[in-house]
């Protein structure tokens, strides 16, 4: 059966903050709307127990951050699909195309929010103990390690913050970084400040050792260049994001470490199409920023559909 | 009747809970958390201990967000 053509003025890749935040906007501004979203609506927030950070709202759990967000975008007519996923895109094209499994949609603005994910362990071991030990999603599986040791990799804020919420249940939690901590200060002083905790700085995994399960892990100090065995029962890795842009890399241009190329403006080189959030390359990415990255793709999307119903394609 | 063994914190399980919703599909849910025989129901049905798993007749089972396998597994 031949999928059905859908008429959009909007279709937004990627439900996170900016992606939402974009929806909420362009559905204020009646357009109709429509957010795609291949894994977890809320995208890397989704898993954040705690934020502290986002203007107005002392301490929020990015689940009820969404959520509010969400349902504010919809409130406005934004449809939000979270099932039907991408299978190709065409964004040189007047309309752009974007192929989903069950649906082709004919966009006159694409805005691109995909965001990031978190990357995998670099050890050719990680396959074999993902899920037995290697874990990414503190929210579903920290609860396995009450009473535990664990080890969270990471020193950046989604690693302390993983390690703060994660001594909910563990007895003893290391957090083992590479470098220098580079958390927000009231992070890491909350970590310091645990009892359960201790940091280890200047340290790498270098190897994972266990039967069936993980059990321990090898860790090179950097300052001595010693190795030591730690027991552990788990670890949570949050070792940075990469970007997700494989979708669009024959349609966009690309930096070097995989972000789109797009101005304060969030325009990328195609007409019509806009970058959102931390997909696109800039130098700072926080929940404030991609909010405001979503606003200003979604005003400047309804400026450009509204000129070029007027005959005029300006970019 | 389709059983689906979560935790309330999982975003993987909220999103297959709304996906059955989105089908139309009835379901308990089981609580690992929080229902001590639930947790190991789950553990004995998969051998492990992650979620969301879904089962119909407690042998064939889905682990995690697949739309396919749960299409295929539920008959949807």
């Amino acid at each position: 059966m031949a999928k059905e053509r859908i008429k959009k003025d909007v279709v937004i890749i990627g439900a996170g903050m900016a992606g939402l935040t974009a929806a909420l906007y362009a559905g204020r501004m009646n357009l109709s709307v429509l957010v795609l979203e291949s894994a977890i609506v809320g995208g890397q927030i989704a898993n954040a127990t705690g934020i502290e950070n986002y203007p107005g709202l002392p301490n929020v759990s990015g689940k009820d951050l969404i959520a509010a967000l969400q349902s504010q975008a919809e409130n406005f007519g934004a449809v939000v699909d979270e099932f039907d996923e991408i299978q190709r895109v065409s964004l040189k094209e007047d309309p752009k195309i974007v192929e989903t499994e069950e649906h082709i949609y004919e966009a006159e603005t694409v805005i691109i929010a995909t965001g990031m994910e978190r990357r995998k362990l670099p050890l050719q071991e990680e396959a074999k103990y993902a899920g037995k030990g290697v874990h990414y999603c503190e929210l579903c599986d920290g609860h396995l390690y009450q009473g535990k040791t664990i080890a969270v990799m990471g020193g950046g804020n989604a690693a302390v913050d993983a390690a703060n919420f994660l001594t909910k249940y563990a007895d003893k939690l290391y957090l083992i970084h590479r470098s220098k901590l580079r958390a927000d200060e009231a992070s890491q002083q909350k970590l310091r400040e645990n009892p359960k905790a201790s940091i280890m700085l200047e340290t790498e995994i270098k190897a994972l050792k266990g039967s069936s399960k993980l059990e321990t892990v090898e860790i090179l100090d950097k300052s001595t260049g010693k190795t030591e065995t730690l027991a552990v029962d788990g670890i949570f890795v949050n070792i940075g994001v990469a970007p997700h842009t494989e979708l669009f890399k024959d349609e966009v241009e690309l930096a070097s470490d995989g972000r789109i190329i797009a101005g304060e403006d969030c325009k990328t080189k195609l007409p019509g199409v806009f970058v959102a959030g931390d997909v696109r390359e800039k130098e700072i990415r926080q929940l404030t920023t991609a909010a405001a990255d979503g606003t200003t793709a979604a005003i400047l999307a309804e400026k450009y559909i509204s000129n070029k119903k007027r005959g005029k394609i300006l970019w | 009747m389709v059983k689906v063994y979560s935790l309330t914190t999982c975003p993987w399980c909220d999103k297959v809970k709304k996906y059955l919703k989105s089908k139309g599909v009835e379901y308990q849910e089981l609580n690992i958390e929080t229902d001590d025989e639930a947790f190991k129901a789950c553990q004995a049905l998969t051998g492990d201990e992650a979620v969301p798993v879904v089962t119909k007749d407690d042998k064939n089972y889905v682990l995690g967000f697949d739309k396919a396998k749960i299409d295929e597994l539920l008959g949807l």
